[in-house]
């Protein structure tokens, strides 16, 4: 929404307002295949995990809200035991969406910028390996024209993969050449699912499809996981941490629901809340949500990346995928690029609803000292 | 930093009714933003973020139905975000709109939250889809029976709750049940179904849904200016507690009582008694009016059932709760926290029909869910704060 | 003791959705197989909405019919469908632009091979012997330009006002060391809870304090009394459902284990009538026969549950505890 600087100036330190917000800490799980612990006890621990790393309490939080899915965990009113993992006693100031845990951190960033609290936590917890993904995402689609036909996830991705293919905005190798460098930077973080797999592309191409034009290698894993940010308003956030990631800008957009009526091959509602999120100039790194290859594309393009950019050096949604987390965890990796890694300027981007349908941008930025 | 002043210039809700057989899910949440945006003297266009509110998505056996209802909602192009609370959820999506706007991200909010119960079914939506589903009614009846027995309410006070915003209902054209022949004796004749409640003293299931349009300091003088008095919002406020732990009061839960002196504080209500002129009170069972009255500290612990006895709760008692008939008379789940905060709109704005409430400047709305532990409120104003 | 580490659940309903008029009218044109799309502007939008995707307004009930066939923008091939899928074998699953519309449709089609399928080719409807009214009366399309259809000309279209959708998902779950633990001990007969070390009280089947919000290890295990107090009940009238099994009017109580630490809600109080529940009546539990226990309804969300080993509560005949301190105690 705002930023200080016109793209391209130099960016010296910011003088920080009281009403600017930075994260501070972020902590996620390993995204496994089965996770055994409840949603609650994940997320225990990775607010246990990002409140220790800058030695804060529970009772220090003005609000949290909380991002999970009932279809995913397999329950009604799933959310409510993983309140617990707050401590909500004395009663806490809280919310929870239905959405990914991205759109939590948007509610925690809403919440801070009213100026009578320092500190929330936002989170995002889900365990995909419970039901299958193919049968529970038909139901996300319009009820009547769509869910009906069972489209699924992957099958929509290839219809998706198609188009931008057929359209001369991709190829195959391309997209193999993605799922090879996601696999080979997952192989160097231990919060990756797909760690040692194929990485030679050509031996990518080699296999067969799974969804015509998409291989196995095209696809994201099934994933438990959880992640957790502390975001701090105000100069508190400098005595908290070394480098906090400041949020200069954050914003998401929705579009056309029915994929049949978008143009698939472009991703309209990134660029655009990207534009108000202060738009993409002197970004590092970029950590993307796209589960499968062919979405990295689109969103590359839709962004206008230029070649330097990192993108998702983390390895990204196709190695690690712990569905109403995976947003967040983008966020909190293009975070850690600053908080940990000294970059000045990153991305990180939330995806929801059939064939990125919903997308959420968020532009941060670390004080050059 | 002082955060923006927000008004309600725009509210709708749909003829709530068993079964809306006449509507898609589209149809039925567009009835009531179409009513809210015409109100408002707005169209789609003028809206800049949409934030939808609804109970578990397996209700309809639709997963994130906001993705499905973003076109619907003339979302496309806009911020589309999807709020789920428990039952207090068509408060805390009032809630979180209202806070973008204070925030100052947006100027002009589209609130909509709805439930289309006909579709599926809450007693098993409620049971997470098994047999033996206790329902709503037999997750409250212990607490209230627990309440009975503390506060020695006579048995009547549930009966008289029942009759009372059922023949408010009456006055409002858009609640689900119309009981002309409402009476005590209906009441207690009805079928027990949780002990102690009767049938005629719980909630119906209900499609339906409400909305409201939000906007900035400067929406809501441009309202008055042309003749259309704004809702000023006074305070808002969201507490939760966990369901259950060994010292946990779940007849007047601290979260409760919190979340309602959050509210007074904002609104500089220091004896809520006086200075609130009516309430809409999520009672979903008789017995949680004066539980609430008590759980808010409107009424001494104890002495909620008497303002009840005396009539001060009535339609033409110096503290209406419910005019609009209450979740008692019309219940889309998801929508009834929503449908509890225009209510309390509409009466600060003179709006309220054949159901307002004279003089009312200062309401108070309130909605919970899950546990008792779930709570979103806001006050709301005549006045600008 | 071993117990089974993983829960399996099925959650499945017949949802019954109203279509409104513009969708009704869809449907109840492909009872005619025939199909209608609707003007928006200068585009014709397949399958119709109630409303312009783009801005909201609500569409003038302009229909207008169009394909049957069309062409494919593009495809994808299913080679091993799954239950939620439309067809048992091999199929595509396509975005078709039918003769007459400005937009794309999702559907399926049966073209035998994979090979067979390519972005351009035409397609046309195969229709369901008897149609009924919903997005599978086209069953799919096929290759070629004529629709297949059974014999003889389709009847007048009948009006179609609602769509059964049945929906059912199977959940399968594992359960965590702390479930495991406790199921192991409910096999054996035991019940154990462990005590937070900062607030003293004790929980059961969580693995964590719900106040303190700490995780609660192994070495904080307590075996609990399986004897209590009534603390509350709610007598509940069935109302039937999809799934519903009970009939007659049923109770369920809440426990409060001996030494005050921890409630175990709805619980079946035996052999005893459904009006002679009391609050304060001393009960102790009827495990079932060690064969027959189960960790079925141990799941991940069940707190404390002790379905599947403890069958309900008996009561002791000892003398009532008082009341009031009790009632609060339900979940």
């Amino acid at each position: 929404m705002t930023t200080r600087q016109k793209a391209g100036e130099t960016r010296e330190t910011a003088v920080r307002q009281d009403s600017d917000i930075a994260i501070v800490a972020t902590a996620q799980l390993p995204a496994v295949r089965r996770q055994e612990l409840t949603e609650t006890e994940m997320l225990l621990m990775v607010v246990d995990e990002a409140l220790g790393k800058v030695d804060l309490e529970r009772s220090d939080i003005g609000f949290s809200c909380q991002g999970s899915c009932d279809y995913i965990s397999g329950g009604t009113f799933s959310f409510v035991p993983n309140l617990d993992a707050m401590g909500a006693w004395p009663p806490i100031h809280e919310s929870h969406v239905e959405m990914d845990g991205a759109w939590a951190m948007y509610e925690a960033w809403v919440r801070l910028r009213h100026g009578d609290i320092d500190i929330a936590v936002a989170m995002g917890s889900g365990k995909s390996s419970t039901g299958d993904p193919a049968a529970i995402y038909p139901l996300e689609l319009d009820p009547y024209y769509l869910a009906p036909l069972g489209l699924d996830p992957v099958s929509l991705a290839a219809l998706q993969a198609r188009q931008l293919i057929e359209s001369g905005k991709s190829t195959e190798r391309e997209l193999a050449e993605i799922a090879a460098r996601s696999r080979r930077d997952a192989a160097g973080n231990p919060n990756q699912q797909v760690r040692a797999a194929e990485q030679d592309v050509d031996k990518l191409l080699a296999e067969g499809y799974l969804r015509n034009p998409l291989r196995k290698s095209d696809l994201p894993p099934i994933s438990d996981g959880a992640c957790a940010v502390v975001l701090v308003r105000g100069p508190r956030a400098a005595e908290l941490t070394e480098r906090p990631a400041w949020i200069t800008g954050i914003d998401h957009r929705s579009e056309v629901h029915n994929p049949a009526l978008r143009d698939l091959t472009d991703s309209a509602s990134t660029r655009l809340a990207a534009a108000r999120a202060g738009g993409v100039a002197g970004v590092e790194v970029a950590e993307l949500m796209a589960p499968f290859t062919a979405q990295e594309v689109i969103l590359r393009q839709s962004l206008g990346l230029a070649d330097g950019v990192l993108i998702n050096p983390s390895g990204g949604a196709l190695t690690g995928n712990p569905l109403m987390a995976t947003g967040l965890v983008r966020i909190a990796d293009a975070a850690e690029a600053i908080l940990a890694d000294g970059r000045s300027r990153t991305l990180g981007h939330a995806t929801s609803g059939p064939a990125l349908q919903q997308n959420l941008v968020c532009v941060l930025e670390g004080d050059n000292r | 930093m002082t955060h923006e002043r927000v008004a309600v210039v725009g509210i709708g809700q749909t003829k709530h009714k068993k079964r809306r057989d006449d509507l898609s899910i589209a149809g039925l949440v567009r009835e009531a933003a179409r009513r809210a945006l015409d109100d408002a003297r707005m169209t789609w266009s003028d809206i800049d973020a949409v934030v939808i509110g609804k109970a578990p998505d397996i209700f309809e056996g639709v997963m994130k139905p906001e993705l499905y209802l973003s076109d619907a909602l003339g979302g496309a192009g806009k911020p589309v975000f999807r709020v789920h609370t428990a039952g207090s959820v068509g408060g805390s999506t009032a809630v979180v709109a209202s806070h973008l706007i204070s925030s100052r991200v947006h100027r002009r909010v589209l609130a909509v939250a709805w439930e289309k119960q006909s579709e599926g079914n809450a007693q098993f939506g409620l049971g997470g889809g098994k047999s033996g589903s206790i329902g709503a009614g037999g997750a409250f009846a212990p607490w209230i029976r627990a309440y009975i027995r503390k506060s020695g309410a006579p048995e009547h006070i549930g009966w008289q709750v029942a009759v009372k915003d059922r023949q408010n209902a009456l006055r409002n054209e858009y609640a689900h049940l119309q009981l002309k022949d409402i009476s005590i004796d209906k009441v207690r004749e009805s079928p027990m179904m949780w002990d102690p409640l009767h049938f005629l003293e719980s909630c119906p299931s209900s499609d339906g849904a409400g909305a409201i349009v939000l906007t900035d300091e400067a929406g809501g003088d441009a309202a008055a200016a042309d003749g259309r008095a704004p809702a000023w919002v006074l305070g808002t406020s969201m507490r939760s507690e966990p369901s259950s732990f060994n010292g946990r009061d779940p007849i007047r839960p601290q979260a409760g009582v919190d979340c309602a002196w959050d509210v007074y504080r904002q609104a500089g209500i220091t004896d809520p008694r006086r200075q609130i002129d009516v309430a809409e009170l999520y009672v979903p069972f008789s017995w949680y009016e004066p539980m609430w009255l008590e759980g808010h500290d409107i009424a001494p612990v104890g002495e909620g059932w008497k303002m009840v006895d005396r009539g001060e709760t009535a339609f033409d008692g110096d503290f209406p709760v419910n005019p609009s008939g209450g979740v008692l008379s019309s219940n889309p789940i998801g929508a009834s926290g929503m449908l509890r905060f225009l209510e309390a709109a509409l009466q600060v704005r003179g709006t309220a029909g054949e159901h307002q409430v004279d003089g009312a400047r200062v309401a108070l709305a309130q909605a919970y869910g899950a546990a008792a532990q779930y709570f979103a409120m806001w006050a709301v104003g005549t006045d600008k704060p | 003791m071993t117990v089974s580490t993983q829960t399996v659940s099925t959650i499945q309903f017949p949802y019954k959705r109203t279509l409104g008029p513009v969708m009704g009218r869809f449907f109840s044109e492909l009872t005619a197989r025939r199909i209608v799309g609707i003007r928006s502007g200068e585009r014709v939008i397949v399958p119709p909405m109630e409303y312009d995707p783009e801005t909201g307004n609500e569409l003038a009930r302009d229909f207008v019919e169009v394909g049957p066939a069309g062409t494919v923008r593009s495809w994808t091939w299913v080679a091993e469908p799954i239950e939620s899928h439309p067809l048992e074998r091999p199929f595509a699953f396509v975005l078709i632009r039918l003769d007459g519309a400005d937009t794309d449709m999702v559907h399926v089609l049966d073209a035998g091979a994979e090979d067979a399928v390519y972005t351009g080719m035409r397609v046309a409807p195969r229709w369901r012997d008897e149609p009924v009214g919903r997005i599978d009366d086209i069953v799919c399309f096929v290759p070629g330009e004529r629709a297949e259809a059974p014999e003889g000309e389709p009847g007048e279209a009948r009006e179609v006002t609602t769509m059964e959708y049945f929906s059912t998902i199977t959940y399968t779950d594992v359960l965590s060391p702390t479930l495991v633990r406790y199921a192991s001990n409910l096999r054996a007969g035991k019940l154990t809870g462990q005590r937070c070390p900062r607030c003293n009280r004790v929980f059961l089947g969580r693995g964590y304090c719900s106040v303190d919000a700490i995780r609660l290890g192994p070495e904080l295990d307590e075996d609990l009394p399986d004897r209590g107090v009534v603390s509350n009940y709610t007598i509940v009238t069935p109302t039937p459902y999809p799934g519903q099994k009970e009939t007659e009017p049923f109770a369920r109580a809440s426990v409060v284990l001996e030494g005050d630490e921890m409630v175990i809600a709805q619980q079946q109080i035996l052999d005893l009538p459904v009006s002679e529940i009391r609050v304060g009546m001393r009960v102790r539990a009827e495990w079932m026969p060690e064969a027959e226990r189960d960790a079925a309804e141990i799941t991940s969300k069940g707190w404390g549950t002790v379905a599947g080993f403890i069958k309900g509560w008996r009561p002791t005949g000892e003398p009532d505890e008082p009341a009031e301190q009790y009632m609060n105690r339900v979940f």
